[in-house]
């Protein structure tokens, strides 16, 4: 029972019993040797056949891919069954007579399809798509000589549709061929050389989401390459289904009233951030991705000088015009540098220093306050409220409404746009900030540069009491509330009734787009793109196209406690009253119309 | 002659050199399994094995004696980080096996077997006056082995815990245990062996059936070992050359450059091949052991011993897997297998084995 206590010859004890473990090994890995010899040496040749018969095909099966729907359910994104040709290049004995007899079935040139099949010899047993979704015809040709094609085999699969062609464009994106980088980064099976991955919109942004997972299939071959029994399958899951906060009828609406015109069109529900329709014009189709493009055509549309695939509701960058004025109003009243009421004088220029600024009213407005600066859009007042509050508070304020910085919807590749600053203008150019800049600024023209989206955001939080939300694109994303304004909520009433004045009001400078139907509050703009040829002076037509100003326009309905939120920009449309608010109208118009709600219900009053 | 050349004399050349020609037999076999399939691979594991070094010459430099005192330490750190790589590791067919640290993975799994050998080696040499343990002395070391193969195996990596196991068995025995404890203790792992089958999951089930019985199944859990075989087997006495074999270029054979590389190596430079690689870890393993036989402590032999017991199970078990005589595991083989984690604790294991090695010159 008692341990032995013993000196340095118990260490002998355990070099003995190692001895064992010598053994074990010796044991161990003699056993692996005679296993081998067993399987190299005398059973060689029976592994060799085996190996050179391998006739087990592994083929990978592709996933349908999810649907996009809008927010009611309409499909907008969905599969259609399609057909695509493939040679198992191991099976292929003659590339050249295959490809003599396939070049005339589908009326191609010989030489590619010989190509194709060459390339694919490296890797003899990865199928090697010839022509993806040919038509029905081709494969009835194709299927009825199939016995006289070994190795060519149709393989039935599915293709992106969409449905309604330009609809909504800009949201959903288009497919390509998976990139190398993709490819690299991929885990084992998720991609293969030729499958599509999104490239653009929704159809990147949701990828993962999308895609679904692959399903393998695994057969045996005869000698000429045909499938003789599937042995194992695991069937694809298919990818999700994404719904958009989009609505399809309110999406075509705001793309017909957009028409052929570059810009941008977005709605968006200022409760929520969620948004209702996005355009950017001109559209593309995006099913013209889908099979490879001529280098020509593909040229074509990347150097169309509209840039048609750029969605400019969250690439474009324009400079705001007045929109910008209700960011400065609001800066003035939370500085508390003025008072709704607080008037300033217009004489129709204001001189600082050595330099006169102009209002666009030569005859001047006389007295001015908010709501009246604000409806008849008055550059003087504007400019004195600017230079009294001073950029460096206008700059936090344009900020704290989202301006500068991506709004963080869930499309990739959104701009920032730019809110000068004294620092940034330092940095940028070697100079200090001159003091005219900022009475420029305040007008919305000078540096600062914005997208539609940052607008439809920084708006909706003017109008709906305070609060800035992140906009969104996807139904199930949740609500962010992004932080609250910081100013008191009578200004901010104060604001939103100068809005309505401009729509509503005597002179207001909206007021061509007011309807007894219902209550509109909204601000024109109308951003300067080249200096020297100011519209102002001219007739908008006389102007060559590249120098007319961008229209902007962005209006709320209703004005009490609005639900949509419609901002609109066409580039070089001239007059923002004019040529945007129209669009605004039509998109709240029909936003009234497809909610089926009856007149009275939306109407706020006789005013 | 000087202090200075006694110095480098003194270290195992031997070992060194046996360690090295498997490294460099297992970067020929890695390119051309991953030449076709993705080339990148090839010099990661270049880079692993610069790293390798490096951690071997740093577990050489620092006195293997240190270890005792860090041996709990160790312990703790092994289970915290099976027990983080539980919640939070990245899950990868069903398991969660990995911990990202930014761009890298590691397997805590890995780590856990070297540590555990540490923890033993430090209990021996603690109770070295006892030479035959009872079931008393056992219930210490065994639950201190139990708390991380437990949480292996709810990985799960049935591999990594059986290994862990077997270490921990073959090391309690080599310290000696009384006749009695031995009998009663074998009695209780067999009644409990039904209810770890009850416990595993479908797939681990799958597989260890498939290896009873292979052709029932060639393409669900035996197509790895079927295709392994095919490749072994048409390898024949001197293989089909460097590049050239069949079965691994052409994609039939999957994870080929991790579990299966062996296939490679018996494929393309046959019976001769393999035998020459078997005999290389045969000489590597019996090179640790005498390293062990002529520590001057305890602790630094019984390290030894582990770290051979431990190269000895992967080396037959994922060589018995290739060539079908055992199910399929998951277990790499040492040097060879593509796998940075698994390469740094191979190389630290080295370079332990030679700290006690040139140590046994200074005290």
């Amino acid at each position: 029972m008692n341990p032995k206590i013993t000196g340095p010859e118990l260490d002998e004890e355990l070099r003995l019993r190692a001895r064992f473990i010598t053994l074990l090994v010796f044991i161990l890995l003699l056993s692996l040797v005679m296993r081998l010899v067993h399987m190299q040496i005398f059973k060689g040749g029976y592994y060799e056949g085996l190996a050179q018969n391998n006739r087990i095909r592994i083929v990978s099966l592709k996933a349908p891919r999810g649907k996009i729907l809008d927010r009611h359910g309409v499909v907008l994104a969905d599969n259609r069954p399609a057909y695509n040709l493939t040679v198992m290049p191991k099976d292929i004995a003659d590339p050249d007579s295959i490809a003599t007899r396939l070049a005339t079935l589908l009326e191609q040139d010989t030489k590619e399809i010989r190509q194709k099949i060459v390339t694919g010899l490296s890797r003899p047993y990865d199928p090697v798509y010839l022509a993806r979704d040919i038509t029905f015809v081709e494969m009835a040709r194709i299927e009825s000589e199939i016995f006289n094609l070994p190795g060519v085999s149709i393989e039935a699969s599915t293709e992106r549709d969409y449905v309604y062609k330009e609809l909504a464009s800009h949201c959903l994106g288009f497919l390509g061929e998976v990139s190398r980088e993709t490819l690299k980064q991929a885990s084992d099976g998720e991609y293969a050389p030729g499958d599509l991955e999104g490239k653009n919109g929704m159809e990147r942004a949701c990828e993962t989401r999308l895609k679904g997972t692959k399903g393998i299939r695994i057969f045996e071959v005869d000698a000429i390459g045909r499938k003789i029994k599937v042995l194992s399958e695991h069937t694809p899951v298919p990818g999700e289904e994404v719904r958009l906060t989009i609505d399809r009828s309110l999406q075509v609406i705001a793309q017909d009233s957009l028409g052929e015109r570059a810009g941008a069109v977005v709605a968006i529900s200022p409760r929520t951030g969620e948004i209702l329709a996005l355009t950017s014009g001109p559209q593309f189709d995006p099913n013209m991705f889908l099979t490879p493009m001529a280098p020509e055509m593909w040229r074509q549309v990347i150097e169309d000088p509209l840039h048609p695939l750029e969605n400019r509701a969250l690439r474009g960058q324009y400079p705001p015009g007045s929109i910008f004025k209700v960011a400065v109003a609001l800066a003035g009243l939370g500085a508390n540098v003025i008072t709704p009421q607080k008037a300033y004088y217009c004489s129709g220029a204001y001189t600082l220093g050595t330099n006169t600024y102009r209002c666009w009213k030569p005859t001047g407005h006389g007295e001015v306050s908010l709501k009246k600066a604000l409806a008849e859009s008055c550059d003087s007042y504007f400019y004195q409220l600017g230079e009294e509050v001073g950029i460096d508070t206008i700059t936090r304020v344009a900020s704290e409404l989202g301006f500068g910085h991506p709004t963080g919807i869930e499309l990739a590749d959104e701009v920032s746009g730019l809110i000068p600053s004294r620092e940034w203008k330092l940095r940028r150019f070697g100079k200090p900030w001159h003091p005219g800049e900022t009475i420029i600024t305040a007008i919305g023209q000078g540096f600062t540069l914005v997208t539609p989206l940052q607008v439809a955001k920084a708006m909706s939080s003017v109008v709906n009491g305070g609060y800035v939300y992140t906009p969104r694109l996807i139904l199930s994303s949740p609500l962010r509330l992004e932080r609250r304004l910081e100013v008191a909520p009578g200004d901010l009433d104060a604001i939103k009734e100068a809005l309505r004045a401009v729509v509503e009001g005597e002179y207001g400078t909206g007021r061509g787009i007011r309807d007894p139907m219902f209550s509109v509050g909204g601000k024109t703009g109308t951003a300067q793109v080249a200096r020297g040829y100011s519209s102002k002076l001219m007739d908008e037509s006389d102007l060559p196209y590249k120098v007319r100003d961008h229209a902007w326009f962005f209006g709320f309905s209703p004005v009490e406690s609005p639900e949509i939120l419609v901002v609109a920009v066409v580039e070089h449309g001239g007059h923002g009253g004019s040529i945007a608010a129209p669009i605004v109208r039509d998109v709240i118009k029909g936003y009234y119309f497809l909610k089926g709600i009856s007149d009275e219900q939306i109407f706020e009053g006789n005013r | 002659m000087s202090r200075y050349s006694k110095v480098i004399d003194n270290i195992d050349w031997g070992l060194i050199t046996t360690v090295m020609s498997i490294v460099a037999i297992g970067l020929l076999c890695l390119y051309s399994s991953t030449r076709v399939t993705d080339s990148a691979i090839f010099f990661k594991q270049l880079l692993w094995v610069g790293l390798g070094l490096l951690v071997m010459f740093v577990s050489f430099v620092i006195d293997y004696r240190l270890l005792t005192r860090f041996a709990w330490p160790l312990y703790v750190l092994a289970v915290v980080l099976l027990v983080v790589v539980l919640g939070m590791g990245r899950e990868i067919s069903g398991a969660r096996r990995w911990l990202s640290l930014g761009p890298l993975g590691i397997q805590p799994s890995e780590l856990t077997k070297v540590i555990i050998i540490v923890w033993l080696a430090h209990w021996g040499a603690r109770y070295k006056h006892i030479q035959e343990h009872g079931l008393r002395e056992l219930i210490r070391p065994m639950a201190a082995v139990a708390v991380p193969v437990l949480l292996i195996l709810s990985e799960p990596d049935l591999g990594t815990a059986g290994i862990i196991l077997i270490i921990a068995m073959s090391m309690l025995l080599l310290l000696g245990i009384k006749k009695s404890t031995l009998v009663t203790s074998a009695i209780l792992v067999l009644a409990l062996l039904p209810f770890g089958w009850l416990s595993l999951k479908d797939y681990q089930r799958m597989r260890i059936l498939s290896f009873l019985n292979p052709s029932q199944d060639p393409l669900g859990s035996g197509y790895h070992a079927i295709q392994s075989k095919i490749a072994v087997g048409s390898g024949g006495l001197i293989g089909k050359g460097f590049l050239h074999g069949t079965q691994t270029q052409l994609k039939f054979l999957p994870e080929h450059h991790t579990d299966f590389i062996f296939s490679v190596v018996a494929e393309e430079w046959g019976f001769v091949g393999s035998f020459v690689l078997i005999v290389l870890y045969l000489i590597m393993i019996t090179q640790i052991i005498s390293v062990g036989n002529k520590a001057k402590d305890r602790f630094g032999a019984m390290i030894c011993f582990g770290i051979a017991l431990y190269f000895t199970l992967h080396v037959f078990i994922n060589i018995a897997m290739a060539i079908g005589v055992f199910p399929v595991v998951g277990v790499p083989l040492p040097f060879i297998s593509y796998g940075g984690s698994f390469m740094l604790v191979n190389m630290a294991c080295i370079g332990i084995v030679l700290s006690v090695s040139w140590r046994r010159f200074i005290f």
